[in-house]
């Protein structure tokens, strides 16, 4: 048995959750700052570091008060340690640290996207996966799409070849004048128009398992936005063009977004033989991504509750459970890593 | 009179494939310490010239959009050398630059490739290639290279060579 203090503050969430043998909730607390970034349409790093710094204590004393246990109780402390933004990373790592030397608790620094996928183990019943799995990594930051043989073992299918999934829909957001963040905002926005008013691009059309979305925002502008010219450089004022239909433009984006992402992700579970399709990350909260898996793949389609789709610290208490099962503990000094893809965590199986 | 000022170039670019070859032949000509400033609007092509830098220069993943984090770090196999992509568009002033330790970065020695170069103008480095990229129409890019500083005017005049030939 193992019973774990997780803290997430890679981006705009300050969180902390503890978790039981990496499945069963014993609290999961999320101070979201989206509210505070909502003003400026993103997040904004300097913001966000110092709405960590204020949240951070206040967070995993009600996470530790929720779950009834005071520290002593705990097997170990785990924080996300990349990638993130950095000044948003440091205060969780810190402040960890400091708890971690404090009890004598070890520590471990987890990856990010491993957090996510093990949003899916957090279900209840457990259900344990069908190895192999195809995971699609969808959020902010990521569009990952990853063939999981077993525990911490990770290939790289593909990925976004430049935006991610939920920037899309976030920089789509602006030019439509929705608010942040863009995801929801779309999705709502979308259920009053029609998919087929635009015929924006769809997939990459080839044989690889990558995305492209600058395309699809490069088409949406297109066919939405009006330019004025002004400025040295003759920059584009943006403004949308007169008779246009938010909904109609909104529907059509997310519907092309949506093909692209489920044709690639059909596709590779086919020529992985997996047994399952796993949906993990922001976007993966979607509720059209959601129904168009499931009546296209052959196979069985899971995906987090709501609650732990966004970020949170649930999930990286339990990714940290199989690694503190195999016997990882993190030196005191370990470094912030920003960048920090699956790609690079160590590949040897975890045995939990 | 001559229509660029001496150093300048300006390219039109047919395709996002075409951007993409141009970033790459840049790549392959930066070296340590190199900042390489892009601006343009939404759309212009930004990251998939970054992208072509990235091919070009040899980084061992693939160089995507950094908006989510500001700052993706790359490394090259060969030498263990490294190139930091930044998107500057959510650092409202100059003073944010601190947020993601810039003048870290620039004391590096890796090559700096920085989108939104304008919101932090006032803590670039003066010696800086500058590149702006406009939508021209659905397909066409124009850029316009404006170095600054010696080590500059030779890299256009190489890039150049590489581009268009003697």
């Amino acid at each position: 048995m193992s019973i774990i203090l997780g803290i997430e503050t890679s981006c705009d969430e300050t969180a902390a959750a503890v978790i039981i043998d990496g499945q069963r909730i014993a609290s999961n607390v999320v101070a979201s700052q989206i509210d505070l970034h909502a003003q400026y349409g993103g997040v904004y790093p300097e913001v966000a570091s110092r709405a960590h710094v204020e949240a951070i204590d206040p967070v995993v004393r009600q996470a530790l008060t929720d779950a009834a246990l005071s520290i002593d109780r705990l097997d170990a402390i785990a924080v996300t340690r990349g990638p993130g933004l950095v000044g948003s990373l440091l205060v969780g790592i810190s402040y960890a640290k400091g708890l971690a030397l404090m009890s004598g608790k070890p520590l471990l620094g987890i990856n990010h996207l491993e957090g996510h996928i093990y949003s899916l183990w957090l279900t209840q019943p457990l259900q344990e996966a069908n190895f192999p799995v195809v995971v699609l990594i969808v959020s902010g930051g990521h569009t990952e799409l990853v063939l999981m043989r077993g525990h911490g073992v990770y290939e790289r299918l593909g990925g976004t070849l430049d935006d991610a999934a939920g920037e899309a829909f976030d920089k789509v957001g602006r030019v439509l004048g929705l608010p942040f963040p863009g995801g929801p905002n779309i999705q709502r926005t979308a259920e009053a128009g029609q998919a087929d008013a635009y015929q924006f691009p769809r997939a990459k059309r080839d044989q690889s398992f990558d995305f492209s979305f600058s395309g699809l925002k490069t088409a949406v502008l297109r066919e939405v936005t009006r330019t004025s010219p002004k400025g040295p450089h003759g920059e584009k004022g943006v403004t949308l063009k007169e008779g246009v239909s938010v909904a109609d433009a909104a529907a059509s984006f997310q519907a092309a977004l949506v093909d692209a992402l489920v044709e690639k992700t059909v596709r590779a579970a086919q020529t992985y033989d997996a047994n399952e399709i796993l949906l993990a990350g922001g976007v993966s909260a979607n509720a059209l991504l959601r129904t168009q898996i499931k009546n296209t793949a052959q196979l069985p389609v899971r995906y987090p509750p709501l609650n732990l789709c966004t970020d949170n610290a649930a999930m990286i208490a339990a990714a940290a459970h199989h690694r503190f099962a195999a016997g990882q503990r993190d030196s005191i000094a370990f470094d912030v890593l920003p960048t920090w893809p699956l790609s690079r965590l160590s590949h040897a199986p975890l045995d939990a | 009179m001559p229509i660029l000022k001496a150093g300048e170039l300006d390219l039109i670019s047919h395709s996002a494939e075409q951007t993409h070859r141009l970033g790459q032949r840049l790549g392959a000509l930066l070296r340590p310490g190199d900042v390489i400033c892009l601006s343009g609007e939404l759309a212009a092509g930004k990251t998939v010239f970054s992208s072509g830098i990235g091919d070009g220069w040899g980084a061992a993943e693939p160089v995507v959009s950094p908006t989510y984090t500001l700052v993706h770090q790359h490394r090259r196999e060969a030498d263990d050398a490294m190139l930091y992509h930044l998107d500057c568009y959510r650092l409202i002033g100059p003073d944010d630059a601190d947020s993601i330790e810039f003048d870290d970065l620039i004391d590096s020695s890796a090559v700096l490739v920085i989108e939104w170069p304008e919101r932090i103008e006032a803590r670039l480095p003066r010696e800086r290639l500058w590149i702006h990229l406009r939508t021209v129409d659905a397909t066409h890019r124009a850029l316009s290279f404006v170095p600054n500083g010696m080590r500059y005017f030779g890299l256009v005049e190489q890039f150049r060579t590489r581009v268009l030939g003697d």
